[in-house]
């Protein structure tokens, strides 16, 4: 099974070379570099892996997206996502990816809060995690515990039909509404979340919620 | 009131304007629905100057007090639509400018294993 390990990166030359070895082991690593300032591409490059270069910074979901693409082209049977900053826990791919593996579904969403591990932070959890997924959940239809958590994992069905167009942070939310569009089979799994620091703030919260209404108005 | 000055100095500025707009329109740079649109925006702001009493007409018929307010009120309304028509067209532009991108990495790469 050709399975791909997606790694958007801006500017993550501190946590790259670790989180790339500790990936490595789970599937061929495709670093995006998304127009990073610092030498991040030259490390990824340097850790042996497949490395495509956005000459501008264009946003996390655009980076995922051209890792999609080329995964979809490379014949890819399955493809994570998985964050450089080393918020995500290698060791969880392999429960991640098994409702894939066992045809069971097509979708698997990483959750934080369905075995709450991950001590995260008091205000953003209520503040903003818990709303984002009520908001959510009542919009798209779907039942999910968590919103924004960008360890996921497609099957190769999921991934010819997902196409992100929302180039910024909003695209967690378009990926969950286009599993629900599409019909695709999708399932939560518990994972783990490191705090390195407080993450996506209220502001990118409203400006996640902005993008995705005047995504709605300009397709 | 004598308002002639302004009236005089307005009706200059959209001669100039009407000028410039007859000379994109010989140049193709502006499609004829563009050109009689815009156009027909400044015959009506050389109206409005030279006869403000039309105003007037028309905020009756829309029930409001003054002509003046019905000309804030439409010129607030046409500059918040120009500005939403704006954002739009930024917007998809970023689209172009991230496909063009996401083109070229894939490209790059393909070069790269050749």
């Amino acid at each position: 099974m050709k399975i791909f390990i997606i790694i958007p990166c801006y500017n993550e030359a501190n946590n790259l070379s670790a989180v790339i070895n500790k990936v490595k082991d789970y599937g061929q690593v495709i670093v995006i570099d998304d127009g990073s300032t610092d030498n991040s591409y030259q490390i990824a490059k340097d850790a042996g892996t497949v490395v495509l270069k956005h000459f501008l910074n264009r946003g996390q979901g655009a980076a995922l997206e051209t890792g999609d693409c080329y995964a979809l082209n490379n014949g890819a049977d399955l493809v994570i996502h998985f964050d450089s900053d080393g918020q995500h826990t290698a060791e969880e791919i392999p429960k991640l990816i098994q409702p894939i593996i066992s045809q069971e579904t097509d979708v698997v969403f990483g959750s934080r809060f369905i075995a709450d591990k991950s001590n995260t932070p008091f205000l953003k959890k209520w503040l903003i995690l818990k709303p984002a997924t009520a908001f959510q959940n009542i919009m798209l239809g779907v039942k999910l515990t968590d919103a924004h958590n960008g360890f996921r994992a497609l099957s190769k069905n999921a991934l010819a039909k997902i196409k992100i167009k929302q180039d910024g942070m909003a695209h967690a939310s378009e990926i969950v509404e286009q599993v629900k569009l599409n019909n695709l089979k999708y399932k939560e799994v518990p994972v783990t979340i490191k705090y390195n620091e407080f993450g996506q703030g209220f502001i990118s919260g409203l400006k996640i919620l902005r993008d995705l209404i005047f995504g709605k108005i300009n397709r | 009131m004598n308002y002639l000055p302004l009236q005089i100095i307005v009706s200059i500025f959209v001669t100039l304007i009407v000028f410039r707009l007859t000379r994109k329109y010989k140049d193709s740079s502006l499609k004829a629905t563009e050109f009689i649109g815009w156009l027909v925006i400044w015959i009506i702001v050389l109206v409005v100057f030279w006869l403000p009493q039309t105003t007037s007409y028309l905020a009756i018929l829309f029930g409001i007090g003054r002509g003046v307010d019905l000309a804030v009120y439409i010129a607030i309304l046409i500059i918040f639509y120009l500005i939403f028509r704006l954002y739009l067209k930024a917007d998809r532009q970023q689209k172009e400018i991230t496909k063009l991108v996401r083109n070229m990495a894939l490209n790059e790469d393909k070069k790269e294993e050749k």
